[in-house]
Protein backbone atom coordinates (compact mmCIF):
# COMPACT_ATOMS: atom_id res chain seq x y z
CA UNK A 1 0.00 0.00 0.00
CA UNK A 2 2.24 2.25 0.83
CA UNK A 3 4.87 1.29 -1.87
CA UNK A 4 1.84 1.79 -4.10
CA UNK A 5 1.55 5.63 -2.62
CA UNK A 6 5.05 6.05 -3.11
CA UNK A 7 4.69 5.06 -6.47
CA UNK A 8 1.62 7.46 -7.25
CA UNK A 9 3.24 10.24 -5.65
CA UNK A 10 6.17 10.05 -8.01
CA UNK A 11 4.26 9.71 -11.48
CA UNK A 12 2.52 12.49 -10.00
CA UNK A 13 5.78 14.51 -9.43
CA UNK A 14 6.74 13.43 -12.49
CA UNK A 15 3.58 14.65 -14.62
CA UNK A 16 3.20 17.46 -12.86
CA UNK A 17 6.98 18.35 -13.84
CA UNK A 18 6.69 17.05 -17.32
CA UNK A 19 3.67 19.45 -17.88
CA UNK A 20 4.69 23.09 -16.00
CA UNK A 21 8.37 23.08 -17.71
CA UNK A 22 8.39 21.28 -21.30
CA UNK A 23 4.01 20.92 -22.13
CA UNK A 24 2.88 24.15 -21.44
CA UNK A 25 4.95 25.60 -23.57
CA UNK A 26 3.68 23.74 -26.23
CA UNK A 27 0.89 25.38 -28.53
CA UNK A 28 0.63 23.70 -32.36
CA UNK A 29 -1.37 25.87 -35.01
CA UNK A 30 -2.43 28.43 -31.88
CA UNK A 31 -5.55 25.48 -30.42
CA UNK A 32 -2.92 22.26 -30.07
CA UNK A 33 -2.24 21.78 -26.51
CA UNK A 34 -0.80 19.05 -25.07
CA UNK A 35 -2.64 18.18 -21.41
CA UNK A 36 -0.65 14.85 -20.57
CA UNK A 37 -1.48 15.06 -17.36
CA UNK A 38 -5.04 13.17 -17.87
CA UNK A 39 -3.14 10.16 -18.15
CA UNK A 40 -2.60 10.14 -14.34
CA UNK A 41 -6.31 10.04 -14.17
CA UNK A 42 -6.46 7.14 -16.19
CA UNK A 43 -3.88 5.04 -14.75
CA UNK A 44 -6.40 4.19 -11.76
CA UNK A 45 -7.13 0.17 -11.30
CA UNK A 46 -10.01 -1.15 -10.97
CA UNK A 47 -11.56 -1.34 -7.09
CA UNK A 48 -9.12 1.91 -6.24
CA UNK A 49 -10.83 3.68 -3.55
CA UNK A 50 -12.58 6.54 -5.52
CA UNK A 51 -12.23 8.76 -2.50
CA UNK A 52 -8.32 7.99 -3.26
CA UNK A 53 -8.34 8.76 -6.98
CA UNK A 54 -10.67 12.02 -6.55
CA UNK A 55 -8.56 13.28 -4.30
CA UNK A 56 -5.52 12.93 -5.86
CA UNK A 57 -7.13 13.63 -9.20
CA UNK A 58 -7.98 17.05 -7.56
CA UNK A 59 -4.34 17.32 -6.09
CA UNK A 60 -3.22 17.36 -9.94
CA UNK A 61 -5.77 19.78 -11.33
CA UNK A 62 -4.93 21.96 -8.38
CA UNK A 63 -0.78 22.09 -9.08
CA UNK A 64 -1.48 22.29 -12.95
CA UNK A 65 -3.80 25.26 -12.28
CA UNK A 66 -0.64 26.91 -10.03
CA UNK A 67 1.65 26.64 -12.72
CA UNK A 68 -0.64 27.94 -15.47
CA UNK A 69 -2.69 30.86 -13.19
CA UNK A 70 -5.65 29.15 -14.00
CA UNK A 71 -7.55 28.56 -10.43
CA UNK A 72 -10.36 25.56 -10.83
CA UNK A 73 -10.26 25.22 -14.16
CA UNK A 74 -8.09 21.79 -14.41
CA UNK A 75 -9.14 20.96 -10.63
CA UNK A 76 -12.96 21.62 -11.90
CA UNK A 77 -12.33 19.24 -15.09
CA UNK A 78 -9.91 16.69 -13.33
CA UNK A 79 -11.71 15.95 -10.45
CA UNK A 80 -14.54 15.21 -12.52
CA UNK A 81 -12.50 12.65 -14.60
CA UNK A 82 -11.32 10.96 -11.30
CA UNK A 83 -14.89 10.49 -10.35
CA UNK A 84 -16.38 9.31 -13.63
CA UNK A 85 -13.45 6.86 -14.60
CA UNK A 86 -13.89 4.04 -12.71
CA UNK A 87 -17.28 3.72 -13.77
CA UNK A 88 -16.14 4.11 -17.24
CA UNK A 89 -13.24 1.49 -16.70
CA UNK A 90 -15.80 -1.08 -15.53
CA UNK A 91 -17.29 -0.78 -18.97
CA UNK A 92 -14.56 -1.77 -21.01
CA UNK A 93 -13.03 -4.98 -18.41
CA UNK A 94 -14.53 -8.36 -18.53
CA UNK A 95 -16.87 -8.93 -15.38
CA UNK A 96 -14.97 -11.37 -14.01
CA UNK A 97 -11.61 -9.52 -14.28
CA UNK A 98 -9.26 -9.45 -11.81
CA UNK A 99 -10.34 -7.25 -8.42
CA UNK A 100 -7.21 -5.05 -8.86
CA UNK A 101 -6.72 -5.07 -12.62
CA UNK A 102 -5.03 -2.50 -14.58
CA UNK A 103 -6.05 0.30 -16.42
CA UNK A 104 -3.41 -0.61 -19.02
CA UNK A 105 -3.10 -1.30 -22.46
CA UNK A 106 -1.24 -4.35 -22.32
CA UNK A 107 -3.72 -5.98 -20.37
CA UNK A 108 -7.29 -4.90 -21.61
CA UNK A 109 -6.07 -4.55 -24.92
CA UNK A 110 -5.39 -1.77 -27.30
CA UNK A 111 -8.50 -1.54 -28.84
CA UNK A 112 -10.21 -0.81 -25.95
CA UNK A 113 -7.39 1.00 -24.09
CA UNK A 114 -7.73 3.43 -27.31
CA UNK A 115 -11.34 4.02 -26.92
CA UNK A 116 -11.16 3.85 -22.99
CA UNK A 117 -8.49 6.82 -23.14
CA UNK A 118 -10.31 8.74 -25.58
CA UNK A 119 -13.39 9.21 -24.21
CA UNK A 120 -12.06 10.59 -20.69
CA UNK A 121 -9.65 12.46 -22.97
CA UNK A 122 -12.25 14.02 -25.35
CA UNK A 123 -14.29 14.07 -22.10
CA UNK A 124 -11.07 16.17 -20.53
CA UNK A 125 -11.10 18.63 -23.44
CA UNK A 126 -14.59 19.51 -23.51
CA UNK A 127 -14.82 20.67 -19.73
CA UNK A 128 -11.61 22.27 -19.23
CA UNK A 129 -12.17 24.17 -22.17
CA UNK A 130 -15.67 24.93 -21.63
CA UNK A 131 -14.22 26.67 -18.16
CA UNK A 132 -11.78 28.20 -19.59
CA UNK A 133 -13.71 30.26 -22.29
CA UNK A 134 -16.90 30.62 -20.56
CA UNK A 135 -18.96 31.40 -23.37
CA UNK A 136 -19.64 30.09 -26.62
CA UNK A 137 -19.06 33.63 -28.09
CA UNK A 138 -16.13 32.15 -30.20
CA UNK A 139 -17.16 28.75 -30.71
CA UNK A 140 -14.82 27.92 -33.71
CA UNK A 141 -11.78 28.70 -31.35
CA UNK A 142 -13.18 26.28 -28.84
CA UNK A 143 -13.83 23.28 -31.02
CA UNK A 144 -11.00 23.53 -33.14
CA UNK A 145 -9.18 23.60 -29.70
CA UNK A 146 -11.04 20.56 -28.61
CA UNK A 147 -10.32 18.91 -31.25
CA UNK A 148 -6.64 19.73 -31.42
CA UNK A 149 -6.12 19.28 -27.71
CA UNK A 150 -7.18 16.05 -27.65
CA UNK A 151 -6.11 14.62 -30.77
CA UNK A 152 -2.62 16.14 -29.43
CA UNK A 153 -3.26 14.67 -26.03
CA UNK A 154 -4.26 11.08 -27.08
CA UNK A 155 -1.17 10.78 -29.46
CA UNK A 156 1.22 11.54 -26.62
CA UNK A 157 -0.69 9.31 -24.11
CA UNK A 158 -1.09 6.31 -26.45
CA UNK A 159 3.16 6.17 -27.40
CA UNK A 160 3.69 6.76 -23.42
CA UNK A 161 1.29 3.80 -23.01
CA UNK A 162 3.43 1.87 -25.29
CA UNK A 163 6.33 2.35 -23.58
CA UNK A 164 4.83 1.73 -20.57
CA UNK A 165 5.73 -1.97 -18.99
CA UNK B 1 -30.18 6.90 11.63
CA UNK B 2 -28.28 4.02 10.71
CA UNK B 3 -29.94 4.10 6.88
CA UNK B 4 -28.59 7.21 6.65
CA UNK B 5 -24.86 6.48 8.01
CA UNK B 6 -24.67 3.33 5.25
CA UNK B 7 -25.88 5.91 3.05
CA UNK B 8 -23.20 8.40 3.67
CA UNK B 9 -20.47 5.55 3.96
CA UNK B 10 -21.46 3.86 0.59
CA UNK B 11 -22.00 7.47 -1.72
CA UNK B 12 -19.01 9.21 0.63
CA UNK B 13 -17.21 9.54 -2.72
CA UNK B 14 -19.76 11.47 -3.88
CA UNK B 15 -19.96 13.77 -1.39
CA UNK B 16 -16.47 14.26 -1.42
CA UNK B 17 -16.74 14.82 -5.21
CA UNK B 18 -19.30 17.81 -4.68
CA UNK B 19 -17.15 18.91 -2.05
CA UNK B 20 -13.95 19.35 -4.69
CA UNK B 21 -16.12 20.45 -7.43
CA UNK B 22 -17.21 23.29 -5.01
CA UNK B 23 -13.65 24.43 -3.56
CA UNK B 24 -12.90 24.43 -7.46
CA UNK B 25 -15.60 26.32 -8.56
CA UNK B 26 -15.11 29.40 -5.26
CA UNK B 27 -11.68 29.39 -6.43
CA UNK B 28 -12.73 29.85 -10.53
CA UNK B 29 -15.08 32.36 -9.27
CA UNK B 30 -12.72 33.95 -6.59
CA UNK B 31 -9.76 34.72 -8.50
CA UNK B 32 -10.34 38.27 -8.64
CA UNK B 33 -9.30 39.17 -4.89
CA UNK B 34 -5.80 38.86 -4.62
CA UNK B 35 -5.43 37.68 -1.35
CA UNK B 36 -7.19 34.04 -1.85
CA UNK B 37 -5.59 33.68 -5.72
CA UNK B 38 -1.85 33.82 -4.41
CA UNK B 39 -2.14 30.73 -2.73
CA UNK B 40 -2.58 28.72 -6.44
CA UNK B 41 -0.94 30.55 -8.68
CA UNK B 42 2.69 30.79 -9.81
CA UNK B 43 3.41 33.19 -7.34
CA UNK B 44 3.29 30.45 -5.05
CA UNK B 45 6.65 29.04 -3.18
CA UNK B 46 7.03 25.85 -4.79
CA UNK B 47 5.66 26.83 -8.53
CA UNK B 48 8.06 30.08 -8.20
CA UNK B 49 10.64 28.10 -7.30
CA UNK B 50 10.27 25.49 -9.68
CA UNK B 51 10.11 28.53 -12.49
CA UNK B 52 13.08 30.05 -11.18
CA UNK B 53 15.26 26.49 -12.00
CA UNK B 54 13.38 26.08 -15.50
CA UNK B 55 14.75 29.73 -15.98
CA UNK B 56 18.19 29.16 -14.73
CA UNK B 57 18.30 26.23 -16.84
CA UNK B 58 16.93 28.09 -19.55
CA UNK B 59 19.78 31.04 -18.62
CA UNK B 60 22.55 28.14 -19.01
CA UNK B 61 21.25 27.39 -22.87
CA UNK B 62 20.52 30.84 -24.06
CA UNK B 63 24.77 30.96 -22.96
CA UNK B 64 25.42 30.42 -26.66
CA UNK B 65 23.72 33.97 -27.95
CA UNK B 66 25.69 35.68 -24.56
CA UNK B 67 28.64 34.11 -26.11
CA UNK B 68 28.34 35.09 -29.79
CA UNK B 69 28.05 38.79 -28.12
CA UNK B 70 30.99 38.20 -25.97
CA UNK B 71 33.46 37.22 -28.90
CA UNK B 72 32.53 40.08 -30.87
CA UNK B 73 32.90 42.35 -27.69
CA UNK B 74 36.26 40.51 -26.86
CA UNK B 75 37.54 41.49 -30.15
CA UNK B 76 36.35 44.81 -30.44
CA UNK B 77 38.23 45.44 -27.27
CA UNK B 78 41.32 43.62 -28.18
CA UNK B 79 41.35 45.94 -30.51
CA UNK B 80 40.80 49.20 -29.08
CA UNK B 81 43.76 48.13 -26.20
CA UNK B 82 46.29 47.57 -29.31
CA UNK B 83 45.04 50.79 -30.39
CA UNK B 84 45.74 52.42 -26.94
CA UNK B 85 49.15 50.44 -27.10
CA UNK B 86 49.76 51.70 -30.28
CA UNK B 87 49.09 54.97 -29.17
CA UNK B 88 51.39 54.94 -26.36
CA UNK B 89 54.07 53.62 -27.69
CA UNK B 90 53.76 56.44 -30.48
CA UNK B 91 53.91 59.02 -27.82
CA UNK B 92 56.45 57.77 -26.07
CA UNK B 93 58.75 57.02 -29.60
CA UNK B 94 57.39 60.08 -31.17
CA UNK B 95 55.80 62.97 -31.71
CA UNK B 96 51.89 63.18 -31.27
CA UNK B 97 51.56 64.44 -34.26
CA UNK B 98 51.86 61.13 -35.62
CA UNK B 99 49.45 59.08 -33.85
CA UNK B 100 46.95 62.16 -35.09
CA UNK B 101 47.59 61.14 -38.29
CA UNK B 102 47.26 57.36 -38.17
CA UNK B 103 43.83 58.27 -36.49
CA UNK B 104 42.87 60.27 -38.78
CA UNK B 105 43.90 57.84 -42.00
CA UNK B 106 42.55 54.75 -40.11
CA UNK B 107 39.05 55.62 -38.82
CA UNK B 108 37.98 52.86 -36.07
CA UNK B 109 34.59 53.15 -37.98
CA UNK B 110 36.33 51.63 -40.86
CA UNK B 111 35.82 48.03 -39.31
CA UNK B 112 32.82 46.55 -39.10
CA UNK B 113 32.58 43.13 -37.69
CA UNK B 114 30.14 40.54 -39.40
CA UNK B 115 29.20 37.95 -36.57
CA UNK B 116 28.98 34.29 -38.07
CA UNK B 117 28.93 30.48 -37.02
CA UNK B 118 31.00 27.83 -38.39
CA UNK B 119 29.40 25.17 -39.91
CA UNK B 120 31.74 23.04 -41.09
CA UNK B 121 35.64 22.47 -39.75
CA UNK B 122 38.16 20.00 -40.48
CA UNK B 123 41.61 20.54 -38.53
CA UNK B 124 43.34 16.96 -39.72
CA UNK B 125 43.82 17.96 -43.63
CA UNK B 126 46.55 18.99 -44.58
CA UNK B 127 44.52 21.87 -46.18
CA UNK B 128 41.76 22.43 -44.09
CA UNK B 129 38.42 24.65 -44.45
CA UNK B 130 36.16 26.23 -42.85
CA UNK B 131 32.59 26.93 -44.16
CA UNK B 132 31.13 29.77 -42.18
CA UNK B 133 27.14 30.43 -42.57
CA UNK B 134 27.07 34.17 -43.67
CA UNK B 135 27.58 34.59 -47.11
CA UNK B 136 27.56 37.81 -50.12
CA UNK B 137 24.02 38.02 -48.65
CA UNK B 138 25.49 39.66 -45.02
CA UNK B 139 28.41 41.47 -47.14
CA UNK B 140 31.12 38.89 -47.01
CA UNK B 141 33.68 38.95 -49.93
CA UNK B 142 36.42 37.42 -50.47
CA UNK B 143 39.72 37.94 -49.21
CA UNK B 144 38.09 39.29 -45.78
CA UNK B 145 39.99 38.60 -42.91
CA UNK B 146 38.30 36.10 -40.28
CA UNK B 147 38.61 36.41 -36.65
CA UNK B 148 37.32 34.68 -33.42
CA UNK B 149 37.34 35.55 -29.39
CA UNK B 150 41.16 34.39 -28.95
CA UNK B 151 42.64 35.61 -32.31
CA UNK B 152 42.76 34.45 -35.95
CA UNK B 153 41.12 32.45 -38.06
CA UNK B 154 42.07 32.76 -41.55
CA UNK B 155 40.85 34.51 -45.05
CA UNK B 156 37.46 34.11 -46.98
CA UNK B 157 38.21 32.07 -50.14
CA UNK B 158 35.13 31.46 -51.78
CA UNK B 159 31.75 33.60 -51.26
CA UNK B 160 28.10 31.87 -52.26
CA UNK B 161 25.16 33.93 -51.07
CA UNK B 162 24.73 32.52 -47.45
CA UNK B 163 27.80 31.09 -46.81
CA UNK B 164 31.53 31.37 -46.96
CA UNK B 165 34.90 29.12 -47.00
CA UNK B 166 37.79 30.28 -44.90
CA UNK B 167 41.10 29.26 -45.82
CA UNK B 168 41.97 28.63 -41.89
CA UNK B 169 45.42 29.33 -40.64
CA UNK B 170 45.83 25.39 -40.59
CA UNK B 171 46.21 25.56 -44.48
CA UNK B 172 49.73 24.98 -46.58
CA UNK B 173 48.08 27.87 -48.82
CA UNK B 174 47.90 29.98 -45.76
CA UNK B 175 50.15 33.04 -45.69
CA UNK B 176 48.77 35.65 -42.96
CA UNK B 177 51.52 38.73 -42.19
CA UNK B 178 52.49 38.37 -38.48
CA UNK B 179 54.71 40.61 -36.37
CA UNK B 180 55.95 40.43 -32.77
CA UNK B 181 54.17 42.47 -30.39
CA UNK B 182 55.45 45.48 -29.48
CA UNK B 183 58.53 45.37 -32.00
CA UNK B 184 56.87 45.25 -35.37
CA UNK B 185 59.18 43.18 -36.59
CA UNK B 186 57.32 40.96 -38.99
CA UNK B 187 57.24 37.68 -41.13
CA UNK B 188 54.77 35.50 -42.30
CA UNK B 189 52.98 32.55 -40.68
CA UNK B 190 52.59 29.38 -42.45
CA UNK B 191 51.55 25.68 -41.44
CA UNK B 192 53.18 22.73 -42.11
CA UNK B 193 50.44 20.20 -41.40
CA UNK B 194 50.18 17.97 -38.28
CA UNK B 195 49.89 19.71 -34.94
CA UNK B 196 46.60 21.83 -35.33
CA UNK B 197 47.92 23.81 -32.24
CA UNK B 198 51.27 24.59 -33.99
CA UNK B 199 52.40 26.74 -37.03
CA UNK B 200 55.86 28.60 -38.14
CA UNK B 201 56.42 32.34 -38.43
CA UNK B 202 58.85 32.61 -41.37
CA UNK B 203 61.26 35.06 -42.30
CA UNK B 204 61.83 37.02 -39.02
CA UNK B 205 64.98 39.37 -39.75
CA UNK B 206 68.17 38.06 -37.57
CA UNK B 207 68.37 41.45 -35.86
CA UNK B 208 64.63 41.44 -34.41
CA UNK B 209 64.86 41.48 -30.45
CA UNK B 210 62.41 38.86 -28.97
CA UNK B 211 62.08 36.07 -26.69
CA UNK B 212 60.23 32.69 -25.84
CA UNK B 213 56.43 33.91 -24.69
CA UNK B 214 56.23 36.68 -26.69
CA UNK B 215 53.11 37.21 -28.13
CA UNK B 216 52.94 36.89 -32.00
CA UNK B 217 50.15 39.55 -33.82
CA UNK B 218 49.21 40.29 -37.30
CA UNK B 219 51.18 43.26 -38.71
CA UNK B 220 47.81 44.94 -40.61
CA UNK B 221 50.08 45.15 -43.72
CA UNK B 222 47.90 42.77 -45.74
CA UNK B 223 44.95 44.75 -45.57
CA UNK B 224 43.02 41.58 -44.48
CA UNK B 225 43.60 41.78 -40.86
CA UNK B 226 43.69 44.77 -39.10
CA UNK B 227 46.99 45.35 -36.94
CA UNK B 228 47.03 43.71 -33.56
CA UNK B 229 44.98 40.57 -33.69
CA UNK B 230 46.46 37.74 -31.59
CA UNK B 231 47.69 35.34 -33.62
CA UNK B 232 49.90 33.26 -30.38
CA UNK B 233 53.11 32.78 -28.71
CA UNK B 234 56.32 32.07 -29.62
CA UNK B 235 57.26 28.58 -28.43
CA UNK B 236 60.53 27.83 -30.00
CA UNK B 237 63.16 29.47 -31.73
CA UNK B 238 64.68 28.01 -34.75
CA UNK B 239 67.00 29.49 -37.88
CA UNK B 240 65.54 29.63 -41.50
CA UNK B 241 66.89 26.83 -43.64
CA UNK B 242 69.04 29.59 -45.58
CA UNK B 243 70.21 30.53 -42.13
CA UNK B 244 69.87 34.59 -43.21
CA UNK B 245 66.37 34.57 -40.35
CA UNK B 246 64.56 33.49 -37.82
CA UNK B 247 61.44 31.07 -38.13
CA UNK B 248 59.15 30.58 -34.77
CA UNK B 249 57.33 28.10 -33.58
CA UNK B 250 54.00 29.49 -32.28
CA UNK B 251 51.49 28.16 -29.99
CA UNK B 252 48.54 29.26 -31.91
CA UNK B 253 45.97 30.91 -29.85
CA UNK B 254 42.50 30.41 -31.24
CA UNK B 255 41.63 26.44 -30.79
CA UNK B 256 40.66 25.32 -33.86
CA UNK B 257 39.18 22.33 -32.82
CA UNK B 258 36.58 24.14 -31.01
CA UNK B 259 35.52 26.95 -33.00
CA UNK B 260 32.29 28.05 -33.19
CA UNK B 261 31.36 31.84 -33.24
CA UNK B 262 33.42 33.83 -35.69
CA UNK B 263 33.52 37.34 -36.80
CA UNK B 264 34.62 38.37 -40.43
CA UNK B 265 36.28 41.98 -40.68
CA UNK B 266 35.14 43.87 -42.91
CA UNK B 267 37.45 47.13 -43.67
CA UNK B 268 35.86 49.10 -45.96
CA UNK B 269 39.26 50.88 -47.02
CA UNK B 270 40.23 47.32 -48.11
CA UNK B 271 39.13 48.29 -51.71
CA UNK B 272 40.78 51.63 -51.35
CA UNK B 273 43.94 49.18 -50.33
CA UNK B 274 43.62 47.34 -52.65
CA UNK B 275 43.46 49.64 -55.43
CA UNK B 276 45.97 51.56 -54.36
CA UNK B 277 48.41 48.33 -54.37
CA UNK B 278 47.14 47.38 -57.81
CA UNK B 279 47.67 51.00 -59.45
CA UNK B 280 51.30 50.67 -57.56
CA UNK B 281 51.79 47.12 -58.83
CA UNK B 282 51.23 48.28 -62.48
CA UNK B 283 53.02 51.60 -62.42
CA UNK B 284 55.88 49.54 -61.30
CA UNK B 285 55.58 46.71 -64.28
CA UNK B 286 55.40 50.31 -66.83
CA UNK B 287 58.26 51.42 -65.28
CA UNK B 288 61.61 50.60 -67.70
CA UNK B 289 63.48 48.09 -65.57
CA UNK B 290 66.83 49.35 -66.11
CA UNK B 291 69.18 46.38 -64.44
CA UNK B 292 67.63 43.85 -67.95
Amino acid sequence: MTIDTLKRFLTFSFFCLAQALFFNRIQLFNCAMPLVYVYFALMFPRNHPKWSSLLWCFAMGLTIDMFTNTPGVASFSLTLIGAIQPYLLELFIPRDAEEDMKASASVIGWGKFTTYATIIVLLYCLTFFSIEAFNFYNWQHWLQSIGGSAVLTLILILSLESIRK
Amino acid sequence: MNNLLTFLTQHFHWLLFLFLEAVSVVMLFSYNSYQASVWVSSANLIAGKIYSWQSNVEHFFSLTLQNEELTERNIFLERQVDKLRQQLLDLKTDTTVVAEELKRAMPESSFQLIPAKVVSNSIIDADNLITIDKGSADGVRTDMGVVCGNGIVGVVYLVSQHYAVVIPALNKRSRISCAIRNSNYFGYMSWTGGDPTRAYIEDIPRHAKFKKGDWIVTSGYSSIFPHGISVGKIEKIFNSLDGLSYRLQVHLSTDFASLRDVCVINDKNIIERMRLKEAANDSLMLMPQKDK
